[in-house]
């Protein structure tokens, strides 16, 4: 009841001294804004600059050295890792290979064969997949030379000698997608491991019932040379490395550069705790000081207060809850500058961005961080001064002027 | 027989008792004492205390309100109700009861300062009613009658800031009454209006406190007006050292 009375007297002076307390709102606002927009860069940029590096598949590939022979079992147990993305079985690269040949254009392509499937790291996480024995997905530079796009339909032909003839088969593919540009930078052809198996079946003399090639019959154990195999992210490479050598299969994978990328992720974020420690520590100190002060110049206010019969700890409350309006209000202040401010930066930069990507981005939970900082510490602040203030001897607070 | 009938009497309705209470303050090198070797204040008593400022007529009654705490106590008794016993006031101060000490005053006081000390975002009938709600008493007609009495009935909705400081002080004075304390202690209520204003604010004071039966001690450094109220005068002098250091006011009564 008497801590209903308190808060209801603070905040009767809070509304009748607006433009003070608007002075205080904004002097709060002026400083946690800037460090919002701060913050908003350190995560869109390094956030996102670290995230580029850390996922991007390269850093995450290990390839066997030489070949070896793998079998289906050794991929199926492989596959149930968890530190393990991605992994598909690889044909013998010289069977890999297919010429293809389009209506729109007069050249012939002689593209690789790279098995893939779903969750290739490689292709669009949302993108068209390569599918069976007829869908499969271009790279960049293999659809520029046929001059083909989604939907479109190519030919494909492998030729091999068998039983002392030279023969050439043909198999209509259609372009599921066009890979991104980094994704394969020679010509490629993404495409089910069944019909990367099916060319090198082909080449090496043995029948394709499923497309109605004849040949010699397939033998029952079918091994492969090599694999393409993806880590779930950059930490779980040297995991997978040892394993592997363990195995008796050597390989090599991006290790110095993970190790690059690594340190230069401790170092920036190291130096980016340190600005956000250094801004809090200024953050706390300027919005305590304001408030530190307001108390004190509401001294008197508050020794009335207490002539007239409350307690001391009624009088604590009466800062506080000033203060807890105070962070409230600067910081529902600070975002509307942060979102004026990132909406200018990430609109002068759009050109230069792919699409969907911010240079200034925060999330939910940072704005309630944000707001769990602020009025912690004003409510703090303004605990400790009152409690100082309720310390001193009534009379004294009166006779100040 | 009757002498001592008559002094016991007056020992029941005695509210401050106050023996060899002295308290110190420092103040850019010289030191301001305020000895009280023997003070007795009985129920409706109306006590004067004239001076010059600085003689630490504010030091007493600030004491006297529990919101200064003396340096040494030999004793201090306090009985706000004659059915009470007596309160050692000096045992709560020094075991630092701030908050028994700030009940007592939120019960049995009411204060009115120099400079009104009305709180400037509330409304005048809210600021007469602040000693009231913060007792948990009902409202009643209580703040009303007394701003009419005051005659301050129109300004109740209004903020302090738009009164005039005469206004503002009949304002401070219906605060301090419209609890119903049995003391009200005034330090200079009208030091800060014209003579003529003052007369008619002390009078109506004194007035309004007479008819409730209240116990008042007020500050004033203008015994002229105040003598025909007839209050009490208290007597005091105050001596500086030789050496300028300390300054002492000796008050008894």
């Amino acid at each position: 009841m008497r801590l209903l009375k308190t808060l209801r007297l603070a905040s009767r002076d809070y509304g009748h001294e607006w433009q003070m307390s608007g002075c205080f709102v904004l002097a709060l606002a002026a400083v946690l804004g800037p460090m919002l927009v701060l913050f908003g860069l350190k995560f869109g940029v390094i956030g996102g600059m670290l995230n580029q590096l850390i996922e991007n598949p390269e850093n995450r590939e290990i390839r066997p050295v030489s070949s070896g022979r793998f079998t289906r079992d050794w991929f199926g147990n492989m596959q149930r890792r968890d530190d393990i993305t991605f992994l598909v079985p690889r044909t013998r690269s010289i069977a890999a290979t297919i010429e293809l040949d389009s209506t729109q254009s007069s050249r012939i392509v002689r593209a690789e064969m790279i098995p893939s499937g779903p969750g290739d790291p490689l292709l669009a996480a949302d993108g068209y997949l390569p599918d069976g024995m007829s869908r499969v997905v271009l790279s960049q530079s293999a659809a520029e030379k046929l001059q083909v796009e989604r939907g479109d339909r190519i030919d494909g032909s492998v030729s091999r000698r068998y039983l002392g003839r030279k023969e050439r088969k043909h198999v209509e593919l259609e372009v599921a997608d066009v890979a991104a540009v980094g994704a394969f930078g020679r010509d490629g052809a993404f495409a089910d491991v069944r019909l990367v198996e099916a060319l090198e079946d082909f080449r090496d003399g043995r029948a394709v019932p499923e497309l109605g090639w004849n040949g010699d019959a397939t033998d029952a154990e079918r091994n492969y040379p090599g694999f393409r195999l993806y880590a779930r992210s950059i930490y779980d490479v040297a995991g997978l490395k040892s394993e592997l050598t363990g195995q008796g299969i050597d390989v090599r994978t991006k290790a110095a550069d993970i190790d690059l990328v690594m340190r230069m992720d401790r170092n920036l974020s190291a130096i980016y705790w340190a600005i956000a420690i250094i801004g809090l520590i200024g953050f706390s100190l300027s919005l305590g000081a304001s408030l530190w002060a307001n108390v004190d110049r509401k001294r008197k206010e508050l020794s009335v207060l207490r002539l007239v019969g409350f307690r001391t700890g009624d009088i604590v409350w009466f800062p506080v809850t000033q203060a807890f309006y105070t962070g409230l209000l600067g910081w529902a202040l600070a975002i509307g500058i942060y979102h004026a401010a990132a909406y200018a930066i990430n609109g002068m930069l759009a050109d230069q961005l792919s699409s969907g990507q911010e240079v200034c981005i925060l999330l939910p939970q940072h704005f309630v961080m944000a707001l769990g900082l602020t009025v912690g510490a004003a409510v703090l602040a303004a605990a400790l001064a009152g409690w100082r203030s309720a310390r001193i001897e009534p009379s004294d607070g009166l006779r100040e002027i | 027989m009757q002498n001592v009938f008559q002094s016991r009497n007056k020992a029941r309705s005695t509210v401050y008792h106050l023996r060899d209470v002295v308290r110190d303050r420092a103040s850019e090198g010289v030191t301001f004492r305020l000895r009280v070797p023997a003070l007795q204040i009985s129920q409706g008593e109306k006590i004067a205390l004239i001076g010059e400022s600085g003689c630490g007529k504010s030091t007493l009654l600030d004491m006297l309100a529990f919101i200064a705490q003396p340096s040494e106590i030999a004793a201090y008794r306090f009985r706000p109700e004659l059915e009470g016993d007596a309160i050692d006031v000096a045992q709560l101060w020094k075991k630092r009861h701030m908050n028994k000490l700030g009940d007592l005053r939120k019960c049995h006081i009411g204060y009115v300062m120099q400079t009104g000390g009305l709180l400037p975002y509330l409304t005048v009938r809210e600021n007469m009613s602040l000693s009231r709600s913060v007792l948990g008493l009902k409202s009643d007609d209580t703040v009303e009658n007394l701003a009419r009495e005051l005659g301050i009935a129109r300004h109740l909705d209004k903020l302090p800031d738009t009164l005039s400081v005469g206004e503002r002080q009949r304002v401070a004075i219906g605060r301090a009454l419209s609890h119903e304390p049995s003391i009200v202690i005034a330090d200079e209520p009208t030091a800060s209006v014209d003579p003529f204003a003052a007369e008619k604010i002390m009078s109506l004071f004194i007035g309004l406190a007479e008819e409730r039966n209240i116990t008042v001690v007020v500050a004033s450094h203008a015994w002229r007006h105040i003598k025909r109220l007839g209050l009490r005068r208290l007597a005091h002098h105050t001596h500086r050292s030789k050496d300028g250091r300390t300054t002492e006011t000796v008050v008894n009564g």
